[in-house]
């Protein structure tokens, strides 16, 4: 196939026409935001700066969460610290939910009895059994219904999945992926641990380190990322091994602490023959040298990608269109006009000389979290459902994540379910 | 009683972060001076990532982008900083701008803001710093860390608790040499200067002619909290020694200089 850079920005830009703009005869949308921790406040935030959103109420059964959270959301919204009041009393339009993974399931669902439109932050749910549920319920009911995978809504992500669609990498052979860290994802307690309420305490503001409401790594972080490899290979994979333990942070929590993981991803090649890509996935607690990217590898060219910057690598002696350039100064100016016409890539100075010059995706306005909830609402005021991450994306991410904490369990090789 | 103490760094705000947190009872123990500088700084990252104007991806590049167009719905955190800026602006008869190309407008009731002007920008450097550690303060509160000191940049410092930490002041076109010893307890300090030892012209402009400053002072400010220490220091060094020595006459502050000539 021959790519040229019409066809290639043709491709991008209907990536990038979606958005959604209020218009001034709209009537505001209704929204309610339960669970108003650090990631809720992240998300009242964006959604008061979303023009057509009406920001009624917020929820949290901790104290020192909801006043942060009205805190952010104003005084027009009233609060709750109990959702099931929240939904009945005001019956909102639409909610946004950010708690813990452990409540995903029980909360959406009652959302969606009570008639809501209904954003869930990622993971889905906690077992592949409660996210099957939850998207047959979505379907049955009809609702507008999104989850948090916010590189869906990045333009760069947007902008590389188009590339990689068009065939600018050409074959995908591999996906590499990592987000590490050095920290040691504790969050902190505001009591003495001599308090009676300290073990309590812990447990709740510490979720995301026990397994009874949390499915650690996996979720928390590698959700994002394994959902890049799901869309940028239109699958999902069909089976895992991974490796993974407590080995530094033993300080009383379940989750692990660093995962390892190898992917494989069956896909069919234009001549009609299966070949396998295999996506490796880490994640480390006390190391940030590799910080968090995804390298979508392929036979012409390497895609870094992180939420503030994507770079294309071409791979040296390939076919692909040239990006440099001509010398002939007629198609250098027919380039010219495409290249600012599109704004799309731009020469990067990057320091990794060995990889060549990468191009940089240059279209990294917007920020990904915002852009998600616009497009939400947007969908919202249309009642439109093939939301951009809708509950089979978010159920094939949800499978895609667990498969990887029971192969650690198991030491086996585990089956997509 | 074992006193525990925690250090951390980050880059951001294109400059370093540093915490430096003793626990005040043994109750509070590394894990927890740990989880709560973790906080701190996740902070600051965040608070970059709202207030940068580099970061396309930030809100102040949002409203920047639409400057001389529509008016832009914020967040009422941002919405209540910009407003303390246009405070700061009036207070300081104009020498603390924010503003470059165009005047500021804020509509409470809607909570939008809007830049007149297509060139106008806003441009956080003089307060954001400041800013970040006061939240940072809040932080330390809520999770009963009382002695402490916070660092962004070697210029805007926060000392927490009744205990003094010694702050040596650099020269900044000297930067061998310490011009003095500061005790700080329980304030805010931000240091200014016109030119630094690597740059030839003051990156700092009068807000009223829009022209670099000229001069190697550099003005050192003590108040209640961060911000205000940050906004008086680029305030005061912008009017010069002359005018803010009349200005101060009016008000409580501590202010101290660093003279060119110092060797």
């Amino acid at each position: 196939m021959t790519i040229t850079r019409r066809t290639f920005l043709g491709t991008a830009g209907a990536a990038l026409a979606a958005s959604g703009v209020a218009r001034a005869e709209d009537s505001p949308v209704r929204v309610a935001v339960i669970g108003t921790g650090g990631r809720g406040s992240d998300l009242i935030r964006a959604l008061t700066t979303v023009d057509g959103v009406e920001l009624i109420a917020v929820c949290d059964d901790y104290p020192p969460h909801l006043e942060q959270g009205a805190k952010y959301a104003g005084p027009q919204a009233k609060t709750f610290s109990d959702y099931r009041r929240l939904l009945d009393e005001l019956k909102p339009q639409a909610v946004v939910i950010a708690v813990p993974l452990y409540l995903h399931y029980q909360i959406a669902s009652d959302c969606l009895v009570a008639g809501c439109d209904v954003f869930l932050e990622k993971t889905m749910c906690f077992t592949v059994a409660e996210a099957k549920k939850l998207t047959a319920q979505v379907s049955a009911s009809k609702r507008v219904f999104q989850v948090g995978l916010q590189r869906r809504a990045n333009a760069i992500y947007k902008q590389a999945q188009a590339m990689v669609a068009a065939g600018m990498i050409g074959q995908v052979t591999a996906i590499k992926s990592q987000w590490h860290r050095n920290n040691s994802w504790r969050r902190p307690v505001p009591v003495p641990k001599s308090d009676a309420n300290w073990p309590k305490l812990e447990r709740k503001l510490n979720w995301r380190l026990y397994k009874a409401y949390s499915a650690g790594l996996m979720a928390e972080l590698g959700s994002h990322q394994m959902d890049v490899a799901n869309w940028f290979l239109g699958t999902h994979p069909k089976r895992v091994i991974a490796s993974g333990g407590i080995e530094y942070f033993r300080d009383g929590r379940e989750v692990y602490d660093n995962i390892s993981c190898l992917y494989e991803y069956e896909l069919m090649a234009t001549n009609g023959k299966p070949y396998t890509v295999r996506a490796n996935y880490t994640s480390i607690c006390n190391n940030a040298y590799e910080g968090a990217a995804e390298l979508i590898m392929g036979t012409k060219g390497s895609l870094y990608l992180t939420s503030a910057k994507g770079l294309l690598f071409q791979e040296k002696g390939t076919d692909v269109v040239s990006w440099e350039g001509s010398k002939d100064q007629q198609a250098a100016d027919a380039n010219a006009a495409i290249v600012t016409a599109g704004k799309t890539l731009k020469l990067s100075n990057d320091p990794w000389a060995h990889r060549g010059s990468p191009f940089e995706i240059d279209i990294a306005e917007g920020n990904d979290t915002r852009d998600e909830l616009v497009s939400f609402i947007d969908h919202v005021r249309r009642q439109d459902a093939k939301t951009i991450c809708d509950a089979n994306v978010g159920l094939a991410d949800c499978a895609t994540i667990l498969m990887a904490n029971q192969s650690v369990e198991s030491g086996e090789w585990v089956k997509f379910a | 009683m074992k006193r525990t103490s925690y250090q951390r760094s980050i880059t951001a705000m294109s400059t370093r972060f540093d915490v430096f947190l003793y626990g005040s009872s043994a109750e509070y123990d590394e894990q927890h001076l740990e989880a709560v500088a973790v906080a701190v700084l996740e902070e600051v990252i965040r608070l970059d990532g709202v207030l940068s104007r580099f970061d396309p991806r930030s809100e102040i590049a949002r409203v920047n982008r639409e400057a001389g167009k529509a008016a832009v719905r914020v967040d009422r955190e941002l919405f209540a900083l910009l407003e303390t800026c246009e405070q700061a602006r009036q207070a300081t008869n104009g020498f603390f701008d924010v503003t470059q190309g165009g005047g500021l407008e804020l509509d409470e009731n809607a909570c939008t803001v809007r830049l007149a002007g297509s060139d106008a920008r806003i441009d956080l450097g003089g307060i954001g710093k400041g800013y970040a550690l006061d939240r940072g303060r809040e932080i330390l509160r809520r999770f009963h860390v009382t002695n402490a000191l916070l660092q962004g940049g070697t210029s805007s410092v926060l000392a927490v608790g009744d205990e003094a930490w010694p702050i040596d002041l650099r020269h900044p076109i000297n930067p061998d040499a310490i011009v003095g010893r500061i005790e700080l307890a329980n304030r805010g300090l931000s240091c200014s200067a016109a030119r630094h030892n690597d740059r030839q012209a003051s990156d700092v402009v009068n807000p009223l002619t829009g022209a670099p400053l000229v001069g190697d002072d550099a003005c050192v400010v003590l108040a209640e909290n961060a911000t205000e220490a940050e906004i008086f220091s680029t305030a005061l060094l912008a009017m010069g020694r002359e005018a803010a020595e009349l200005y101060l006459a009016k008000r409580d502050l501590t202010v101290g200089w660093i003279d060119a000539d110092f060797s």
